[in-house]
């Protein structure tokens, strides 16, 4: 983990939106891996801004990682007005990535949205280490198709899904891994996008015996594991996103509170009292 | 020309007068990979409490306006650990430590005073009492005077070490509470801890805390933290350590204005781990600038 000025080498808006941001930085290059992220300080003048964090891309090998983002409020917004030669204020790399055993012979990769960020990076290592992997990526729309050609170019098989059926399967990304992940029977799943969409895979992944790892997103103050603000609920107790994730076995994700009260009822070393807390002031 | 940053916080000999803010510096460990700890005045670590604790349900976490609301609900693995895990981490540096800690009744303040005064190497306690979840009919040992000096008392009778006592904001009358927990032996008093606030998603209709309401930290607060330092400095004779918003040396320097011996950071670090470095630096250019040789000759200059 590194704090740095990053020199922004390049900069592109791949749809309207969502930009591309090419940094320099050997280090992170380096040691990145899949799965991790950096804590951005998003260029504002209007004062107070926690930092924002990002998956890391791809890596240009030796030199340089992208993010990939979508502008969704003031620290996207500040971001998307960089220009080149800028240089960003980073803290990374960060958090655990995705794992797999050496042995590992095929994976379905599910992305939905801005899930692709981190998923790519994920691909071309695993082309790397010649793992036959398909892509399944879930879209709006035809003209919002993020990544699907970077996708197609490095996976087995790629499937698309659009919920105006404008290009592939006609739905979500969820009905069509029902649809065929019997047919493709993946060693093991790795999947990003919205929470809704991750559980309903994990619980796919569940019903057919499937390793799944997903990446979660909460909010973020630290990004480095001393504020214990970006926790997430675990069958082992609360975890943190920024440092026991973002990548999370689906196999120790409770979902909701609902879960997380069966959680408690079974014993998984959360303290009651933490639920009737009134005053919080941490 | 070369300035005095070095102060005595009633025995607790700091290099310079900055430290993190509990809470925000876990024990270091993190930190120390992306600054330089050794140049600290103290370290203060996160609440440790004698049983560990789990903390509040999330969302923990929502930036507003200047500032940030947390509800993590004082999560922490228990004194053992710390004892086992932490306090050798904090002891690697040449910085004196304090240890913030957090009760459900006397007893445990107590207790958790007797065991800090056992081990080696502390320099400080710190008593927060605006911790949730207590026994007194769930008001904060913060929040009544009388209560916030018995707590005071029960850790002065099981502590030979500097007693800081951190008082919550969430009061109406601050100089009250101050003189309550001077009297009853408490050498340093540090304030501001949050203020309790709310924040709604106006789509979902939800709080954004699990916890619903949450400590408001940040420059939002910073006057408020100065206009309290500042009463308190009028009314009781012992140091006070000055937080709340602190970003830069010259936010630090209006608490010294107002009376503060000393500083400590909390949420700036999220935002840049240097900050605490860049305002001892500050600190010093200030004070070159302004003609002073030490830092004692801005404490309390406020001109009123
Ligand atoms: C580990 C991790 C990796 C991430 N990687 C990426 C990435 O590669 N690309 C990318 O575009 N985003 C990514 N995100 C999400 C990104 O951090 C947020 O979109 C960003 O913080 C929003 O900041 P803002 O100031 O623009 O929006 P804010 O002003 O903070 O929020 C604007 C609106 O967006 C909503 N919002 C904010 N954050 C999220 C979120 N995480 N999910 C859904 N809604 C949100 C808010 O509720 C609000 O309604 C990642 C998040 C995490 C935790
Ligand atoms: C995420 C977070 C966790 C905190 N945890 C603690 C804590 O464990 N004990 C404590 O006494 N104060 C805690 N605080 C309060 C800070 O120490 C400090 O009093 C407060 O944040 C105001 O300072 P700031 O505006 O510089 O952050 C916490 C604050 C934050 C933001
Ligand atoms: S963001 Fe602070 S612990 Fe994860």
């Amino acid at each position: 983990m590194l704090q740095i000025k990053a020199d922004i080498i390049g900069k592109e808006e791949v749809m309207p939106g969502v930009f591309n941001l090419i940094l320099v930085s050997p280090e992170i290059s380096r040691n990145a891996r899949p799965g991790q992220f950096v804590h951005v300080l998003c260029p504002t003048d209007d004062g107070f801004m926690l930092r924002r964090p990002f998956s890391i891309h791809r890596v240009v090998p030796g030199r340089a990682f992208e993010i990939l983002f979508q502008v969704m409020g003031k620290g996207t917004e500040a971001l998307s007005r960089v220009k080149i030669h800028d240089t960003l204020d980073i803290i990374g790399p960060l958090g655990t990535g995705f794992k797999y055993s050496e042995d590992i012979r095929s994976a379905l990769l599910i992305a939905g949205g801005l899930g692709t960020a981190p998923l790519l990076f994920l691909a071309e290592e695993l082309v790397e280490r010649q793992v036959l992997f398909y892509p399944m990526l879930g879209y709006k729309t035809k003209t919002q198709m993020l990544r699907y050609i970077d996708f197609k170019r490095l996976g087995k098989k790629t499937y698309a899904a659009t919920e105006d059926g404008s290009f592939g399967h006609e739905g979500t990304v969820v009905d069509l891994l029902n649809r065929t992940v019997h047919n493709i029977r993946p060693e093991i799943i790795y999947a990003c996008g919205p929470v809704g969409m991750l559980k309903k895979i994990s619980e796919t992944a569940d019903e057919f015996g499937i390793e799944c790892q997903v990446s979660l997103e909460t909010k973020m103050a630290c990004g480095i594991g001393v504020c214990l603000g970006c926790a997430c609920v675990t069958k082992q107790g609360y975890k943190m996103a920024c440092k026991d994730g973002p990548v999370f076995n689906t196999r120790d994700i409770l979902w909701g509170a609902e879960d997380y009260e069966k959680g408690l009822a079974n014993g998984c070393g959360c303290d009651n009292q933490a639920l009737s807390d009134t005053d919080s002031a941490g | 020309m070369s300035v005095n940053l070095s102060v005595n916080l009633s025995g607790i000999k700091m290099k310079n007068p900055v430290m993190p803010a509990s809470g925000t510096f876990g024990a270091g460990r993190e930190y120390s990979e992306l600054m330089d700890i050794n140049r600290l005045g103290a370290l203060v670590a996160k609440t440790v409490t004698l049983k560990p604790r789990d903390g509040n349900i999330p969302p923990r976490l929502c930036e507003v306006s200047s500032g940030m609301l947390n509800s993590i609900g004082l999560q922490n693995e228990g004194i053992d650990h710390f004892f086992k895990h932490d306090l050798p981490f904090m002891k690697e540096f040449d910085v004196p430590i304090i240890i913030n800690i957090a009760g459900n009744s006397l007893e445990e303040y107590a207790q958790l005073c007797r065991e800090i005064d056992r081990v080696e190497g502390v320099s400080g306690i710190e008593l927060n009492i605006s911790c949730p979840n207590i026994k007194a009919g769930g008001i904060a040992f913060g929040a009544s005077s009388k209560l916030a000096e018995q707590v005071t008392a029960a850790a002065r009778y099981n502590t030979q070490l500097p007693l800081i006592v951190k008082l919550t904001p969430n009061v109406y009358n601050i100089s009250k509470i101050a003189r309550a927990v001077t009297s009853a032996g408490a050498d340093a008093i540090s304030l501001i801890n949050t203020m309790v606030g709310m924040s709604i998603d106006t789509n979902t209709f939800k709080p954004n805390l699990g916890n619903i309401t949450g400590g408001l930290s940040g420059p939002a607060i910073k006057p408020i933290a100065v206009r309290m330092v500042w009463e308190v400095a009028q009314s009781v004779k012992i140091p006070i350590i000055g937080i709340g918003g602190i970003s830069n040396a010259l936010d630090a320097v209006e608490f010294f204005l107002a009376g503060a011996t000393a500083v400590a950071v909390g949420t700036a670090n999220f935002i840049n781990p240097q900050t605490m470095t860049d305002i001892i630096s500050g600190l010093e250019a200030y004070l070159v600038e302004k003609g002073f040789t030490d830092i004692s000759q801005i404490i309390g200059k406020v001109k009123t």
